[in-house]
Order: C-alpha cells, then structure tokens, then sequence
C-alpha cells in the first residue's frame, strides 16, 4: 500500500518506527507492505514514489530535525501539492491539532479525500470542527476514513464502539480521556503537592504541554467527548455543546478528603445524547474508571452487554502507532487485502 | 429500635450479637439513662441497616429468643448516600446556610461534614455526605447544592455513581 505521512513529529516518526519494525508480521499475517511513498513536515517534503528507506529517513529526521535533508528533500513544499501530485493510496494526517478552525488539518483531509485518497488521523481539530462534513464527504468519495487514534491514543475506544460493539445500542460513554490531568490528580492525591509544582514536573518529564491549559481546563476531554458523540452516537455535536469544568481548582486537601472516603477525583467526559459534560467526579476506589498515572479508562453503557470497561495509554508514539496501525490493518482488509 | 435492657453488666452485647450475626449493620448505639424506666430497665436506641425484611425478621426472632425486648421498631427504606466534594470559601460563604438549604428539604439530611481549610487566602475544601429517603429526594438534593454552589462560586464535584 502506498502511504503518504503529513506531519513528522512523535507521531508520524512512532508510525514509521513500527513499520520498520514489525515488517515481517505485517506482511506474513495480514499480507500488508506498507511504502511510504512521501512525508511532509512544517519545513517541506520528501518524495520517493518507489518507496522511501525509512531507517535512513528517522535518522536524518532526529539529527536535522526535518525530512527537508534527506536526499531529494525539497525545502518549501507543501503538502496539499504533495496529496494532489503523488500517486498514493492513503494518507495519514498526523499534523499537530487546531481545535478553533481545524488547520492545517482539516484542508489536508478534504484535498486527500477529493483525491480518492483514504485517510488515517490522529488530529482532534478537524473531527471536532467538520466531522459531520468529513465523514459525508468520505462516503461521497467512497474513501475510507478513520481517526481512532483520536480519542484514548492506544486505548481502542471508537473501534470498541463501532465495530465489536456494533450490536448493542449505546447509551452512554464516560471515561478518563486525559492522560495529563489524570497524572496531576494521580500525584495530588498520593504526595499531597499543590498542583502548579506537579505540572512543572510533568512538563520536565514530557508528560503536560508547554501550555497545558487545553489538558487542566478539560478542553482536551471535551474535544474527545465531542468526537465521540458524533462518531459512536450519531450525534451532531459541537464543542460548545459540552459543558466544561477542568480540574484547576482541585487541591491536595480536596484530593486528601475523597480520599478518606474511599474515593478518587478523576476528570470524567460523559458523552450521553441528553448530556455532553466534563467535569471532575469522585470515582470509588476499585472502580473501572479509578485508573492511576498517565491511564485513560472508558465504560460504556449498552443495551446488550450492560456494561464494558476498557483501560490502557492513552498516549505517547508507540502505543498510539497502535491504533494508527490498527487502522490501517482495518483499511487494508476491508479493501479485500 | 429501640430495646430496653436490664442494668447490669453484659447486657447490651445479648442485643448487639443477633443483629451482627444475622449480617445487620450497626450505625450508632445510644442509651438513654435519663429515660430509665420505673423497672428500672435502660432504654437502648440503636439504628442498623439490614439489607431485606427476611433479615430484620430474622433479627427479631433472635432477640426475642436472647430475651431481649424490644419496644419500639421503626423502619426506613432505601436510604440513598451521596457523598460530595464543595471546593472554594466554603466556610466564609456560610457553610451553615448551604447545609440548613439542604436540610430543608424534607427526607433530606446533611449527616457528615469535613472540612479541610486551605492555607490562607486559598480556598477551602468540605466533602459532605447527603442522606436522602430516596433517589428522587437524592437527586433533588444535589441540584439544590448545585445552585447554591453556583451562586456561591464554589466547585462542587459529585459521585460518578449519581450521574
């Protein structure tokens, strides 16, 4: 399959790591030969339509910090022109997420699928911007068109949910979708340490954001659970529509007294079609949502089965190429691969 | 319940062992010295949770073989608990206020306090557990300190339970 990868940060470098590295079990069981035939990043674009070697192309990506120096690089190009011109079956867009406008992704999706181009995305900003535009334009197109890396990194919510699942009617999903906040609630409550001085260690440790307000005022959460209204219930939601409260005001004597009652304050989405909503909760110890450190934990609701409950990272370049593999795989098969 | 007791030692434990041993749980015991009766017999006000009638039944039969008498019997159901979280000048925004608010409704009693007073000039913390006849009054409840947290300008943080 020839894949284009726009955007070479954590992510698009986490994808190709894994495709260097499980290349025999790719092709042994599921028959899939993935050749990345262009990258794009912030400076420019390398093209190869035979393949790139990608163990060269980390390297000069690591030590120059662009694909711009591997050789053929071309300073300055862009990537709509890369989607348009390259002959490719599929394109990852992998570029950092603009939750306002969708940019630079969002134009990269619609170039791609007005292409026939199918797509993988990890980016919140367009789902939750133009999902319902999106997903049209990609039936029109006869593309497929998948984001599970979206929501819960490695955690397979939105696969859960619309594939195994697909039987029950689902009527609610809450869970623990920020791997940041759950980190300082986590920390709060063991050391009792005010929650300024965990985030500047979690920003030493490359767990929060330079700027990790989108993360501590749950805006993060609240992209996911918009996603996830719209891509698991069917909803037409909008950001806006959830109402958002993030975890700012949480002290150590707050984390301290749910504590001694046995509980844990957790940052909870819950998408529900009458009630979009984040916001801190107290979740008893021992329950599925009670996860410690950098973990997400997702329950659903259904008709069927009650209740599910799945937990795992919901972060970081390896475990998310999970999931943007896992998509992949799912493309390639049910093109008859 | 309430039972009453010969005063002498070792009575109370022949009216605490059914109860424990059938599976009910003890919540407070209170005598009432003040209340001894012409007898001489001390009236023991006990309140315990049984999980279904056939326990409480059960109970009453091993009292009634231990020889204990019980005077009084007073039963209610399906009491709902929420434990809840306010964070913010708790206690400078008149915590006796939200908690007569919540009194008042009836069915609805605030039964635990715990404060946690932050450093100065930082807010403060109160976890509080709200005790309601029912869901419907539970619920009542929590949308009433919904609205006073609102205007108070605190945080309140519920139980993922009570969505």
């Amino acid at each position: 399959m020839r894949i284009i990868i726009i955007g070479f940060g954590n992510l698009g470098k986490g994808i190709c790591r894994a495709f260097v590295e499980k290349a025999d079990f790719l092709k042994k069981v599921h028959g899939l030969v993935p050749r990345v035939v262009a990258v794009v990043d912030e400076f420019g674009a390398v093209v190869d339509e035979k393949g790139l070697n990608l163990p060269q192309l980390l390297k000069t990506a690591e030590s120059s910090r662009t694909v711009v120096k591997y050789k053929g690089g071309k300073r300055g190009k862009l990537a709509l022109d890369v989607i348009n011109e390259v002959s490719a079956d599929l394109v990852f867009e992998l570029t950092p997420t603009n939750i306002r406008t969708g940019e630079p992704g969002l134009g990269h999706i619609k170039r791609a699928m007005q292409a026939g181009k199918h797509i993988i995305t990890s980016n919140k900003g367009p789902l939750v911007v133009a999902f319902k535009e999106l997903d049209s334009l990609a039936k029109k197109q006869g593309v497929e068109f998948r984001y599970s890396a979206s929501v819960g990194g490695a955690v397979p919510v939105i696969g859960l949910a619309k594939k195994l699942l697909s039987g029950n009617e689902i009527s609610e999903i809450r869970g623990v979708l920020n791997g940041t906040t759950n980190y300082i609630l986590t920390r709060m409550s063991a050391e009792g340490v005010p929650q300024e001085i965990i985030i500047r260690e979690a920003q030493e440790l490359g767990l929060a954001e330079k700027d990790p307000t989108l993360d501590i005022d749950g805006i993060d959460t609240a992209c996911k659970i918009t996603i996830l209204a719209n891509s698991v219930l069917g909803m037409d939601a909008k950001l806006t529509d959830v109402k958002v409260v993030g975890i700012r005001r949480i002290t150590p004597e707050a984390t301290r007294l749910a504590q001694e009652a046995g509980q844990m304050i957790k940052l909870v989405g819950i998408a529900r079609r009458d009630l979009l909503e984040v916001s801190p909760k107290l979740v008893p110890q021992g329950h599925p949502l009670a996860v410690g450190g950098t973990l997400n934990a997702v329950t659903f609701e259904l008709d069927l089965a009650r209740e599910i409950s799945i937990t795992g990272f919901g972060a970081g370049p390896k475990e998310t190429s999970s999931s943007l593999l896992g998509d992949l795989i799912d493309i390639h098969h049910s093109l008859g691969g | 319940m309430v039972m009453e007791l010969e005063d002498v030692p070792g009575q109370l434990i022949k009216g605490l062992e059914p109860i424990a041993r059938f599976g009910g749980n003890i919540k407070s015991i209170m005598h009432q010295r003040e209340r001894k009766t012409p007898l001489g017999r001390l009236p023991v006000m006990l309140l315990f949770e049984v999980r279904d009638r056939a326990m409480l039944k059960r109970i009453l039969a091993a009292l009634k073989e231990a020889g204990v008498r019980v005077t009084q019997l007073g039963e209610r159901e399906g009491e709902v608990r929420n434990t809840v979280l306010l964070v913010g000048h708790v206690v400078h925004t008149d915590i006796r206020h939200t908690i007569d608010q919540l009194n008042a409704i009836k069915g609805v009693m605030v039964s635990d306090l715990n404060l946690a007073v932050g450093s100065l000039g930082c807010e403060s913390s109160a976890r509080m557990t709200i005790a309601a006849d029912n869901k419907e009054l539970a619920n009542q409840a929590i949308s009433r300190l919904r609205s006073i947290a609102d205007k108070k300008n605190l945080l309140l943080v519920t139980s993922i339970e009570a969505v």
